[in-house]
C-alpha cells in the first residue's frame, strides 16, 4: 500500500502547514491566540459511486435550501401552506426582517454552503448540519492536499484522486457570476478572526483582493475600494466573512465597527452582489433543519436523497414527549450556539443536570432540538505512531454559480479524545484530507 | 494585482520597516554583545542611548533577556519581529503564502531562540530567515510597486538606524543613495526637499545626524 508512505510523512506535513501559518485563533480568557490545527494524513476516502450519491443529495438540499430562502423572504409559500410553522421562521435569530422583498443578484442567497454529514456504521450518511451563512474549512484540506502531494508523491500517482485544488477556481466562478461590474473582494472582520488564514489565503488563491470594512465606501449608489494613489476602483463581488449583523450599522447593527455604512442600500438595489446573501441564517438555524427534507419535496417535487438524523422538536407536543421519555439516549441541541457548543447528552448529565435541562426545555421549547446518538463510523487516525479509531464528521461544500457545483472533496474534522463525539477545531479536533476517486 | 489599498500599502512600507529593524539590530545587538563579554559594563546603556530607547534594563543580563526576548518591552527584538508579522500576514494576497512563510519561520526561529540555552547565536536563525523574505520578495513578487514599497520602508528604516547611531559618511552615502534610487520608482507621495536636504547633509564632512534623522522620519509625509 503506497499510501503507507503518505502517513509516514505527517509530521513533515505539520512542520510545512506550520511554515505557511495554517492557524485558527481563538480567544481564552479574554486574549487572542493563534493554533495550529492538526493534521492527520490518513485520508478519508470516498470512491467515486458514493461521492456521485452525495453529490445528487446535496445539489437537492442546497437547492431547496435557496428556494427556501428566497421564499421566506418573497411570497412565504411554505409558511401559508403549513409546511413550515411560521414562529420557527420569524423566531429564528437567523431571520432578518431587512431582507424582506430583497432579490439576491442572479437569485442566489447561499452561494458557498458548508453541509456537515455523518457516515452511520451502517454506512448510511446523515445531514448533521447546514451552514448557509460564512461556512468556513475549505482552505485547509487545500493547502494540504498541496503538501502531501509534494511529500509522497507516489501516493497519488497510485490512487486515482480527484484534484481537489480547484476550489480556488470553482469560488472564483461563483464571485464572477453574481458580480455586478467591478472587483472582487473578500472581506474580512481582520486579523484576529478565528479563520483569518482561510480569508487570506482564498484572496491568493482567487486573486480577489482581502479588505476590511474600512478599506470599502459606498458612494453615489456603488461599492468602491480607494487604492493608494487616491483612485476609487468599483466593486462587484463581496465575499464577506463577517456575519450579518456586523455587514452593515446602518441597516444592522448600529455599533458595528467592521462593516461598511449603506452596503446593504446597494445590495437592495441591486447595484453589488453579497457573498453570501445577509438572511440565509433563517434557513441553517437548528431548529429549521427538521424541515429541510420537508422542503425537498415541496419545492423540488422530489424525495430527499440525503436524510436528517432523526430529530425530534421539543416544540411538538408528541416530541416532547418522546424526548422526555428517551432523555439519556439523545443529544440536545441549542438552536442558538454553533462550533460544537450548546450541545449536551442526555446520558452524560448528573440527576440534577437534568432536572434543570427538562425545566429548562419545557420553558423554551423552540430553543432546542433533541437527535439520537448517531454511531458514527470511525476512522483511523494516527496517534502515536499507532493507528487509532475517532469519531469524525465530513464538511461538504456545494457552490452556486450558473448551476450547483459540489467540491470533490471536503473537510474531515475528527475527535482527537477518544470519547467524544465534537470534531470542532476550536475544541481540539484535528483535520484530514477527504480523497474522492476519480475511478 | 493591480491596485493596493492605502492600507495595504501602509502595512507593506512598515512590514519592510518592522523587518530592517530586526535585521539591524541583531547584527548591531552582536556587536554591543561581544563589548559585554570584555565587561564593559555600560555598552548597554550606549546601545539604549543612541537607538533612542528607555534604559529600562537592571543589568547587563537583564538587558540581553529583555531586549531580545520580551513580548512586553516593545523596543525589544521579539517585539519588533512580532510587528512585522502582523503586518506580513494581512498581506497573504499581496505577497504569497511562499513569501510570508519566512516571516513566519523568523517568528518560530525567535521562540525557540528564547527558550534555548544559547539564545544569542541562535539569532542567526532569525537574520536567515529574513534574508531569505527579502530574496523572495524579489524573486517571487511580480508588482514592481509592491516591491517597491516594502524596500523603500527598509531603506527609510536603515538610514534611520545608521543616522541614530552615527554610522561613518560612506555608510551614509550609501544608503542615502539606495533610498533616492528607489523612492522615485513608487507612487508614494514625499518631501522631495526634504531629500535633497537628506541628499546635501550626508555630503558634509561633518555630518548633522539628527537633522538627517528628523528629516528621514518626515520624509513620506505630504508638505
Amino acid at each position: 500500500m503506497q499510501k503507507m508512505d503518505l502517513y509516514g510523512h505527517t509530521d513533515i506535513v505539520n512542520e510545512l502547514l506550520a511554515r505557511y501559518g495554517v492557524k485558527f485563533g481563538i480567544y481564552k480568557n479574554n486574549e487572542f491566540k493563534e493554533q495550529l490545527f492538526p493534521f492527520d494524513a490518513i485520508p478519508r476516502i470516498i470512491g467515486n459511486h458514493e461521492f456521485a450519491y452525495l453529490e445528487k443529495g446535496l445539489k437537492q438540499r442546497v437547492t431547496a435550501l435557496n428556494l427556501f430562502i428566497q421564499d421566506i423572504y418573497g411570497d412565504k409559500k411554505i409558511i401559508r401552506d403549513k409546511v413550515v410553522p411560521e414562529e420557527f421562521v420569524y423566531a429564528s435569530s437567523g431571520y432578518l426582517a431587512q431582507c424582506e422583498g430583497v432579490a439576491a443578484p442572479q437569485g442566489i442567497h447561499a452561494h458557498i454552503a458548508g453541509i456537515d454529514l455523518v457516515q452511520g456504521k451502517n454506512g448510511e450518511w446523515y445531514i448533521l448540519e447546514d451552514n448557509l451563512r460564512v461556512p468556513s474549512g475549505a482552505s485547509y484540506p487545500m493547502i494540504a492536499r498541496e503538501l502531501c502531494r509534494r511529500s509522497s508523491p507516489r501516493t497519488f500517482q497510485e490512487y486515482h484522486i480527484e484534484d481537489n485544488r480547484n476550489y480556488a477556481r470553482m469560488l472564483r466562478k461563483v464571485m464572477d457570476h453574481v458580480n455586478t461590474g467591478g472587483h472582487t473582494v473578500i472581506l474580512t472582520p481582520g486579523r484576529y478572526n478565528a479563520a483569518y488564514f482561510e480569508h487570506s489565503y482564498l484572496a491568493e488563491k482567487t486573486g480577489a483582493h482581502l479588505v476590511t470594512g474600512s478599506e470599502l465606501i459606498v458612494d453615489n449608489d456603488h461599492l468602491y475600494f480607494k487604492d493608494y494613489s487616491g483612485r476609487m476602483e468599483p466593486v462587484g463581488a463581496v465575499y464577506r466573512r463577517i456575519s450579518d449583523e456586523y455587514l452593515d450599522p446602518m441597516n444592522f447593527r448600529r455599533d458595528s465597527v467592521i462593516g461598511i455604512p449603506h452596503i446593504y442600500d446597494i445590495y437592495r438595489k441591486g447595484n453589488v452582489a453579497l457573498i453570501n446573501a445577509p438572511g440565509n441564517g433563517v434557513a441553517d438555524d437548528k431548529g429549521i433543519y427538521y424541515f429541510v427534507p420537508k422542503m425537498v419535496t415541496y419545492y423540488l417535487g422530489e424525495e430527499p436523497i440525503l436524510q436528517n438524523a432523526p430529530t425530534y422538536l421539543p416544540f411538538y407536543e408528541d416530541d416532547m414527549r418522546y424526548v422526555l421519555e428517551n432523555f439519556d439516549n439523545l443529544v440536545l441541541k441549542d438552536v442558538a450556539e454553533a462550533g460544537g457548543y450548546g450541545v449536551v447528552f442526555g446520558n452524560k448529565m448528573t440527576k440534577q443536570q437534568k432536572e434543570d435541562f427538562i425545566a429548562l426545555l419545557k420553558k423554551e421549547p423552540r430553543r432546542f432540538i433533541a437527535q439520537e446518538v448517531i454511531d458514527f463510523l470511525d476512522i483511523d487516525i494516527m496517534d502515536e505512531g499507532k493507528e487509532v479509531p475517532r469519531k469524525a464528521d465530513l464538511r461538504a461544500f456545494v457552490l452556486m454559480g450558473e448551476e450547483p457545483m459540489v467540491w470533490k472533496s471536503g473537510l474531515t474534522r475528527f475527535s482527537r479524545n477518544p470519547d467524544s463525539f465534537i470534531v470542532n477545531s476550536s475544541q481540539g479536533g484535528g483535520f484530514k484530507d477527504t480523497w474522492v476517486l476519480s475511478q | 494585482m493591480g491596485i493596493i489599498s492605502v492600507e495595504n500599502t501602509d502595512r507593506l512600507y512598515w512590514l519592510g520597516r518592522y523587518s530592517e529593524r530586526v535585521y539591524t539590530t541583531i547584527r548591531l545587538f552582536a556587536v554591543s554583545f561581544d563589548d559585554m563579554i570584555d565587561n564593559y559594563i555600560d555598552s548597554y546603556a550606549d546601545f539604549c542611548k543612541s537607538l533612542d530607547i528607555p534604559n529600562i534594563y537592571t543589568s547587563k543580563e537583564n538587558f540581553i533577556e529583555r531586549y531580545c526576548f520580551d513580548p512586553e518591552d516593545p523596543n525589544s527584538i521579539y517585539s519588533n519581529l512580532m510587528r512585522a508579522y502582523d503586518n506580513c500576514v494581512t498581506l497573504r494576497e499581496e505577497l504569497g503564502s511562499e513569501t510570508v512563510s519566512y516571516i513566519q519561520l523568523a517568528v518560530y526561529e525567535m521562540q525557540r531562540a528564547r527558550i534555548s540555552t544559547a539564545p544569542l547565536i541562535e539569532l542567526q536563525k532569525v537574520v536567515d530567515n529574513i534574508l531569505a523574505f527579502w530574496g523572495i520578495v524579489d524573486d517571487c513578487i511580480d508588482s514592481q510597486n509592491v516591491r517597491n514599497i516594502i524596500k523603500i520602508g527598509k531603506r527609510i528604516e536603515r538610514l534611520d538606524l545608521y543616522g541614530r547611531l552615527r554610522m561613518p559618511r560612506e555608510e551614509m552615502l550609501r544608503e542615502v543613495h539606495r533610498l533616492s534610487g528607489r523612492i522615485t520608482q513608487t507612487q508614494l507621495k514625499y518631501r522631495v526637499d526634504y531629500l535633497r536636504e537628506i541628499e546635501r547633509l550626508v555630503e558634509d564632512t561633518e555630518i548633522d545626524y539628527c537633522t538627517v534623522v528628523m528629516k528621514v522620519d518626515h520624509l513620506l509625509e505630504e508638505s
